[in-house]
Parts: C-alpha cells; sequence; structure tokens
C-alpha cells in the first residue's frame, strides 16, 4: 500500500514525540546527597481563570523561603516545583503522578479547588506521599486518606465566628449572598446553623456562581426581604463588585464579609463602595502579634505592595512543612510524622499551628474583626453601626 | 408589581451589555458564517486597552473609546487574514478551530503582560444615579444604552445605504455568487471583522467601566452569553440581536427574582432552546422556516483520508499494549488521559463527523454517565460493571432526549443548540442538591473494578482504558461502515436529498446520537470512578470545546483520526511543561494556541482528513 504524502509527515511527528517521551521517561532519580535541596511539588493554577491565585501562592511560598533558607535545614536547602494544572482535575491527576515518581519530592502542597485536588487524592494517598492541601476547605478533603492534611479554616471554626461577629454587630435580620461552589455551601450551612443560635433570621440567601458579574437582580432581591445587614460569603473579587453593585443600587445596609475578602484588591476594586464594610479575618495589619507585623513588613519590602489572604496562607503553609521536616526528617514518612507531632508553629493566620492527628486539620484559629476605614483595614473598635437611619 | 418593574430595570441594563457582543458576533456569523470564538478574547482586548489608555497615558474617555475602537479592529483584520481567508477554500470549520487558537493566544497574552490579577478601572464618568421606582439608573446605563442603540442604528443604515453595506449583504447570502459579480469577498470579510471587532472591543471596555474591573479569562462568558443573545434575536439580523439581547436581560432578570441567582444562566438557555426549536431563524423570522444556509454539506470538505495499512495499527496496538512495561507512572497516567479522551473525542466524531452535527455540549454527556454510575455504585451499591452498563445506556437514553428537540436545526444551530444543552446540564447537577450534592459533589466512588479486582494501579487503569478504546473504536468502526453509517453520511452531504430517497432523518440523528451517548458515557464512567471525587466544576464546558477541537484535529468523522487527535492535545501541554521549564510555564497554553492554529494552516481538513 502506498502511503501518502501528509500521512509520511504525520508519521514522522508521531514518531518523534514518542521518542521524546521514551527519553523523558528514563531519566530516573539517584539517591539524595545530604547537600542537595529538599524538594516540594506544588500543583496549581498559573493559567487559566485561577492563575491570580497560583500568582499570589508564589509571592508567599518565596518570601517564606527567603527566610528558611537563610538557616536551611539541617544544611540543606528547601526548594518547590510548581506544576500549573489550571485547577483542572485531569491534569491535576498527571501531575499527582509526576510528583509521586520523582522521589525528590517529599511532600506535596496543592491543588487549588476541590474538584481538582479530591481527583489527584488517591494517587498521593497509594504513594505515601503527603497531599497538603492549604486551600482546601471541602470537609471532607482530609477524609481522603490518612496523606491528606490541611491547614486551611475550616468553616466549622470560621463560619460561626462570622455569624458571631454579625450578632455582635447587633444586626437581626440579614441577607446572605454566597458563592455557590462547594466552599461557599459549606461555609453557609454552618454560618446559618450558628446565626440561628444566635437569634439571627436570615431573610433571603442568594447563591450565584464564580463567573457571575451582574448582581443587580439577586441585590433587589436581597433588598425586598427587607434585612438590616447583608453577609458576604465570597471571594475579593467578586466581593467589591457586590458591594460596588449594592451600593450603586444606594442601599446602605451594614455589610459583613467573611476572610477570603481580606486583600489590597478587595479596597482597590471596590473603591469607595467597600468604605465601612466589616470582616471577619484570621489576620490584620494592625494586628500586634510579632510574626503579623514580621511578615507584612517583609512582605511590602519584597513585592512592594499589601499581601492577601492566599498569600499569607501559602507563607504559613511553607514554614509549617519547614517545620514539619525538620521535625520528621526530610523524607516522604519523616513529613507525615513531623505534621503529626510538629507543636506551635508560629503562624500569621493561626497564631499558632498544633495538628488535630484524628481529622489532620488545624484547630481554633483567631479571629480578627476589621472594618474598612478610609480605605484601609482597621480593627473594629466595637461601635456599631448607624443602619436604620439610611433605610 | 414594584417588584417587577424594577427587575425590569434591571434586565433593560444587562440585556444592553449583552447587545453590544451580540451586534458583532451577528455582523460575523452573517457575513463569514463562522462562530467566531476570539471574539471574546477582542473584547477582552479591547477592555485593557481602554485601562491602558485610561491609566498610564491619562486619556480623555472618548479618545479612548476611539484607541479602543481602532485598536480592536486592527486587531480583527488580523484575526480574519490569519484564521480566515488563508483557510476559505478548505472546510467550513477549519476557521473555528483557528479562532479557538487565537483566543487562547490572546487570552494568554493579556495574563503575561497585564498579570492575571483583577485590575480596577477608575471611575470616569459620573457616577450619578437617578432613582426609578426602588431602583435607580447611572448616567454609565444610559452611555451603553445610547452606545448599542446608535451602532445599532449606525450598522443598519451601513448595511442598507452603502455599497459595502451591499457588497456585505451580497456576500452573506451567497458567497459565490457575490465574488462571480464583482465583489471583492475577502475585503468584505476584511471590514466585518473590523467593523465588528471594533464594537466587541468597545463593548468590553464599556463592560470593564460598569463592573469596574477587568480579568484576561472575562471574554469566554460573555462570548456565550453574547451568542445565545444575538441567536434569539436572528443571527445576522443586527437589529433582532438588540432586541435579542434585551429580552435575554430580561428573562434573566425575572428568573432571578424567582428562583435565585444560581438559575439565572438555566433560564437564559432554557429559553436559547426554546427559540431555537420553535423559530431557528430568531423571533423576527416568519414561521418555522429553516435558516436559509445550505449548509449541512458545505461543513465537510472533499478530501481523501489518509489510508494507515492495517500492519501498522495493530503494530501500534501492540506496542500500546506493551508501554506499561517501559514507561514510569507519569507518562502512563498522562497516556490513560489520552485514551480516555480518546473514548470521547471517537464520540463525538460519530455525530460531528460522521453525521455533521457539531455538537460542542459532550462535557454533559460526561457528566451524565458520571454521576449516573457514581450515583448507583455509592447509593445502591451496584457493582461497578453494571454500573458502568447501566451509566452508558442512561446516558445514550438522555443525550438523545435531549438534543431531539434540536434535531431539525443544521449547521452552526445545533452547535448553539448543544451548548446551551451542555449548560443545562451542567446547572441542573448544581442545582439538584438532593440527589447529586450540588457543589459539595459526591465523593468516596469507589474505583472501577471487575470480578473483584480493583483497577487501582496506574498500569491497570490504563489497560482498561486501552481495551475500552480499541474495543468501541471496532464498534464505531463496524458501525460506520454498515447501512447506518451510510445513511449518516448521506444526510451529512445533503438532508434533503437524503430525505426524499425516503430516510427517515430524526431516526438516524437519533440512533447516531445515542450511540455517541452511550460511548461518551462510558468515559465519563472511567474518568469518574479514577478520580473519586466529582462535583459540577468536574465536567465543564471547556471539556466540551477540547473535545471538538481533538476531532477536528484529527479529521472529523475518521475514527483513528479522533484518537490521534485526543492523544496529540493530551500530550503536547504535557509535553510543554517539560521543553519549557518552570519559568516558562506561563507560555505553555500560548504555544498551544498557537500550536492548533499552524496545525489547522498546514491540514484544515484535519490531520487524517475527512470520513
Amino acid at each position: 500500500m502506498k502511503l501518502h504524502r501528509a500521512s509520511r509527515s504525520v508519521g514522522v511527528v508521531a514518531l518523534l514525540a514518542l521518542l521524546i517521551i521514551m527519553l523523558s521517561s528514563c531519566g530516573s532519580n539517584s539517591a539524595q546527597s545530604s547537600n542537595e535541596p529538599i524538594v516540594i511539588g506544588v500543583s496549581g493554577p498559573l493559567t487559566g481563570t485561577n492563575a491570580q491565585y497560583g500568582e499570589q501562592w508564589k509571592k508567599g511560598f518565596d518570601l517564606a523561603l527567603d527566610e528558611i533558607n537563610s538557616k536551611g535545614i539541617n544544611g540543606r536547602k528547601l526548594e518547590y516545583i510548581f506544576e500549573d494544572t489550571q485547577a483542572d482535575p485531569k491534569q491535576a491527576v498527571v501531575v499527582a503522578n509526576k510528583f509521586v515518581a520523582n522521589e525528590k519530592i517529599i511532600v506535596e502542597l496543592g491543588d487549588f479547588a476541590s474538584p481538582a485536588s479530591m481527583a489527584a487524592s488517591p494517587i498521593y494517598q497509594r504513594a505515601g506521599l503527603v497531599q497538603f492541601g492549604f486551600t482546601n476547605s471541602h470537609p471532607d478533603f482530609t477524609k481522603g486518606g490518612d496523606y491528606m492534611w490541611s491547614n486551611s479554616l475550616t468553616q466549622d471554626d470560621s463560619a460561626p465566628l462570622h455569624a458571631d461577629y454579625v450578632h455582635a454587630l447587633g444586626l437581626k435580620k440579614i441577607g446572605v449572598f454566597r458563592l455557590n461552589t462547594d466552599w461557599g455551601k459549606t461555609t453557609y450551612d454552618l454560618f446559618a446553623q450558628r446565626a440561628q443560635e444566635l437569634g439571627i433570621e436570615i431573610s433571603a440567601v442568594e447563591a450565584y456562581l464564580p463567573e457571575e458579574k451582574d448582581f443587580r437582580s439577586a441585590i433587589t432581591n436581597i433588598k425586598n426581604s427587607n434585612p438590616d445587614g447583608i453577609v458576604f460569603i465570597s471571594y475579593y473579587g467578586d466581593g467589591a463588585l457586590l458591594a460596588q453593585q449594592i451600593r450603586a443600587q444606594d442601599i446602605h445596609l451594614p455589610i459583613v464579609a467573611n476572610g477570603s475578602n481580606y486583600s489590597p484588591k478587595f479596597i482597590e476594586l471596590g473603591g469607595d463602595a467597600v468604605e465601612g464594610v466589616y470582616l471577619s479575618s484570621n489576620f490584620a495589619p494592625t494586628d500586634p502579634r510579632p510574626e503579623v507585623q514580621e511578615y507584612l513588613k517583609k512582605f511590602r519590602e519584597k513585592y512592594n505592595e499589601e499581601s492577601d489572604y492566599f498569600a499569607a496562607h501559602a507563607y504559613d503553609t511553607m514554614i509549617l512543612i519547614a517545620a514539619a521536616i525538620e521535625k520528621g526528617g526530610a523524607t516522604r514518612e519523616g513529613v507525615k510524622k513531623g505534621l503529626e507531632t510538629v507543636k506551635d508553629v508560629p503562624s500569621v493566620v493561626y497564631g499558632k499551628v498544633t495538628f488535630n492527628t484524628e481529622t489532620r486539620r488545624v484547630q481554633e484559629p483567631v479571629d480578627v474583626r476589621l472594618v474598612i476605614h478610609n480605605g484601609n483595614f482597621e480593627v473594629w473598635d466595637g461601635s456599631l453601626p448607624a443602619s436604620s437611619a439610611s433605610n | 408589581m414594584n417588584i417587577f418593574f424594577d427587575q425590569t430595570i434591571n434586565g433593560l441594563v444587562i440585556g444592553n451589555i449583552y447587545a453590544l457582543m451580540a451586534v458583532g458576533l451577528a455582523l460575523i456569523f452573517g457575513t463569514a458564517n463562522l462562530i467566531n470564538f476570539a471574539h471574546g478574547s477582542v473584547y477582552m482586548a479591547g477592555a485593557y486597552v481602554g485601562w491602558t489608555c485610561v491609566t498610564y497615558f491619562g486619556f480623555p474617555l472618548f479618545l479612548t473609546f476611539l484607541v479602543v475602537m481602532l485598536f480592536c479592529a486592527l486587531l480583527g483584520m488580523l484575526i480574519e487574514r490569519v484564521g480566515l481567508r488563508p483557510l476559505q477554500n478548505s472546510a467550513r470549520i477549519a476557521p473555528l478551530l483557528a479562532t479557538i487558537g487565537i483566543s487562547f493566544i490572546l487570552d494568554q497574552l493579556a495574563q503575561i503582560i497585564f498579570s492575571p490579577q483583577p485590575l480596577a478601572l477608575p471611575p470616569l464618568i459620573s457616577t450619578k444615579r437617578f432613582s426609578l421606582g426602588a431602583t435607580s439608573i447611572g448616567v454609565l446605563d444610559i452611555l451603553i444604552a445610547s452606545v448599542s442603540l446608535i451602532s445599532g442604528a449606525l450598522l443598519y443604515v451601513f448595511l442598507r445605504y452603502t455599497r459595502m453595506g451591499w457588497a456585505i449583504r451580497a456576500t452573506a447570502q451567497d458567497r459565490d455568487a457575490a465574488q462571480q459579480m464583482g465583489v471583492d469577498v475577502n475585503r468584505v470579510n476584511q471590514v466585518t471583522f473590523a467593523i465588528a471587532s471594533a464594537l466587541g472591543g468597545l463593548s468590553g471596555m464599556l463592560v470593564a467601566m460598569y463592573f469596574n474591573v477587568l480579568t484576561p479569562t472575562m471574554g469566554f462568558q460573555a462570548g456565550l452569553k453574547g451568542f445565545a443573545a444575538g441567536l434569539i434575536g436572528g443571527l445576522g439580523n443586527v437589529p433582532g440581536a438588540i432586541i435579542g439581547s434585551l429580552l435575554l436581560g430580561l428573562i434573566e432578570s425575572y428568573g432571578v427574582a424567582l428562583l435565585g441567582s444560581s438559575y439565572r444562566n438555566l433560564f437564559a438557555f432554557v429559553i436559547l432552546l426554546v427559540v431555537l426549536v420553535l423559530k431557528p431563524n430568531g423571533i423576527f423570522s416568519k414561521g418555522r422556516q429553516l435558516p436559509p444556509e445550505p449548509m449541512t454539506g458545505t461543513f465537510i470538505a472533499s478530501s481523501k483520508p489518509v489510508q494507515i495499512p492495517r500492519s501498522v495499527l495493530i503494530g501500534v496496538s501492540v506496542l500500546a499494549f506493551l508501554l506499561p512495561i517501559i514507561s514510569n507512572n507519569y507518562w502512563l497516567s498522562v497516556f490513560t488521559t489520552a485514551l480516555l479522551y480518546g473514548i470521547l473525542a471517537l464520540s463525538l466524531t460519530l455525530v460531528a463527523g460522521t453525521a455533521g452535527l457539531m455538537s460542542i455540549g459532550h462535557a454533559g454527556l460526561l457528566a451524565i454517565g458520571g454521576y449516573t454510575s457514581a450515583l448507583l455504585s455509592l447509593r445502591l451499591g451496584l457493582p461497578f460493571a453494571l454500573a458502568l452498563l447501566l451509566a452508558a445506556c442512561v446516558t445514550a437514553i438522555l443525550g438523545m432526549l435531549l438534543v431531539m428537540p434540536a434535531f431539525r436545526l443544521r449547521g452552526h444551530y445545533v452547535s448553539i443548540a448543544t451548548i446551551g444543552i451542555g449548560e443545562i446540564v451542567s446547572l441542573t447537577i448544581l442545582n439538584w442538591e438532593s440527589l447529586t450534592g450540588g457543589p459539595v459533589g459526591l465523593m468516596n466512588i469507589p474505583p472501577p473494578s471487575l470480578f473483584g479486582f480493583e483497577f487501582y494501579s496506574n498500569r491497570s487503569l490504563y489497560w482498561l482504558s486501552l481495551v475500552l478504546l480499541l474495543g468501541l473504536a471496532l464498534l464505531q468502526w463496524q458501525l460506520v461502515r454498515s447501512h447506518i453509517g451510510r445513511t449518516l453520511r448521506a444526510i451529512r452531504e445533503d438532508e434533503v436529498a437524503a430525505q426524499a430517497y425516503g430516510i427517515n432523518l430524526n431516526r438516524y440523528k437519533g440512533i447516531a446520537f445515542a450511540a455517541s451517548g452511550f460511548i461518551a458515557g462510558i468515559a465519563g464512567v472511567i474518568l469518574t470512578h479514577s478520580y473519586t471525587y466529582i462535583n459540577n466544576e468536574t465536567f465543564n464546558n471547556t471539556i466540551s470545546v477540547l473535545a471538538l477541537t481533538m476531532v477536528i484535529l484529527g479529521g472529523r468523522g475518521n475514527i483513528i483520526g479522533s484518537i490521534l487527535g485526543a492523544g496529540l492535545l493530551i500530550v503536547i501541554p504535557e509535553l510543554l511543561r517539560d521543553v519549557l521549564g518552570e519559568s516558562f510555564i506561563v507560555y505553555r497554553m500560548l504555544l498551544y494556541g498557537l500550536l492548533l492554529v499552524l496545525f489547522v494552516r498546514w491540514r484544515p481538513q484535519g490531520l487524517l482528513g475527512t470520513v
């Protein structure tokens, strides 16, 4: 049979591709010597719709590494390999296999969203490589196996604190905007439970999709339920948009947002509209704790901007992992042992971190009540909102 | 009553925003007969150019608008020159692939130049608002409305009374005839792209002002909505596009008032489907006549498929079986993904290639298959093999029933209808929490197993996928060369002729979609059980676009081509990972887009040609 010219070139391309693959699959890693750097694998979004969060992670990681590597861990440097997955399950699975096959990697951080992280979990669990999902708030993430760990805020802790803040502000009837993702749903359920205990009535809930930009109709719904306050369970991007569109409709009810809105971008994007917004956050620039002040100062020096929630979390995670490696040893099993045994690791977000070895989660985060004043996050002084006057 | 009034105002405001987008898309669809996937990226580019003008150069608003329109017009001309003109005489579908590639390139460029962080646009005009009932409208709302109305009116006049306008309309009606009458068709396309892109860019800028935020990925969703809006009014019909957009805005607004924000897009796409079924030419057309385009046949370029000797195929299959012996786990998982997406591509190539019904909603089938078998295993404890079989059957039936209303559509209308169906499936999964867990999803889905053997390791999963792919490919090969395959191709080439010959179109289209659903369902089941966790975002609409890309790349209807296409599109991004290294990883999707554009230039009929 005569081969067509085009098919021949196709064949050549295919062959070449195959060759490259085979070559790259041959390279296996030699045993580690004592001076080689310790390697961490990071799986997360650097391109695609969630790329902004991956970029913040990097800033947090790099800052932490500057600090860790000035001393080193038993004379060795710490490094990370960041593989882009676009927070897409099919790429996260492939990257998981890549990390597992690389013997140098002793712990993995990520992925960003639950569908990607939890699709990769079985692979990490089987290989005995700790998957440290530091943004994985899905309540069942750490139930994937004893190698799934997380220092993400469990909403078990932070959502009720958010409701407590609403209560402290004297609000009795609230309308809620929540992101319709696994995170938004679980957070809301826990928030609503606590709100009910406190006697706060939820007059309306609007669940919106992550890509939503226009909230006019939803705001009209909330407004018509006549609340005396509005609660956000959102990220900073949509939180800022919500605040703007709420104020544009001439609604001046107090807004109480949750911790993931803590970002300079929230103020930058929200402008005047976010003035006076209350935030139930995990750390604040005015927080006098030395680890917070130290972190913020260094972040400003290195990047010439303010840190946000995601960068702070990434920074915290890297410090924590370094402590676990130091404690348990620079092996895959060592990291797990380290996480089980570390005690009171200093943390920007939590103050101090100790793991519950049953749930593989952190207990009792710190709650800082903030309010935005003159374009800055400030600690709430306890004064009640002058609402209802404008209503 | 008061609520009704408020939601009406809300709906009109957002409808005006859709209108800006829909007008440009309608224009391009009318003349070039192309779903321009890059239009959303042009819209994004407009916003970023505007942002640069305002924050870096401090241009006044009017000058900014001018620069934005000029830049985007040039960008549009470039897209026409690169993505459309060289492919004019090849398969009609080739430009669609090119625009997908171009949109990847543009979105990624924006991310590299301006960072992926959302940017804020300082307020440029008075933020004064006029209260209207309980709601209010601002100066910007009025500006947006006037821009969309004025540009619509200008376009109408231009198309109706100028020589160039006549030429555009003539080209839209019959490109070849127009050319014969001395119309410079290339110039017409260029002008169309320039005008449409200038409008698209302007709308991007206005929307950025409206929401006060820009992101590099803002275009995709906007493009989808613009299409839905344009279609409701009738594609290629400029005043219709505006009215359709306002209607869409209104319906969404009332929908949110009734059921809440999560149902917003559900309303949009259900309306889209209803309009497509009742009035495929848009709500302003007379009666239920079909679109005037003789599209079905023209979709497929006549090309000779590449014949691959049987010995080579057997050899490659044997090698594929032996691969796990030499490959490491990483590449094994890459190939497993490629095999499973190969099954998806196989399923799509049957409807999109053999039957000529371009579906852009195939991710919906994966989701149906995956959720069905996950629920059967979790809730009823059925063994995997039974769950797999049942899920595939359910996908076949549901897939067929969902697409059934769209059977009488042809060409691009099928594509748009299936986009809508895919979205409806995903939004139903999101909102039907009692069954699907909604956004929290389903977890602890057991791994695939047969007779007590669990396909847990990479190797066993690879072999399972390989056996399924080869088995399904052989089945499909039998199907395609049977009388059913011949009939489907006849329908693809000429529906009217096929019907005149006594073929029951709906029955055969039904068979094609059922078979396609069965195959896609299997891919969905295996993916789901190997992930062990799924939620509404696992199978999103980017997978539908990816599947279509695989099929077009391989050569439509070509079984081996679709598998090759899947292999390349899964393997290439992974190869780029190692080739680029960590510091250049952000260029990965840029190169991917570039490769797509080059591939389509090189082999517009697909790598192995259309069967």
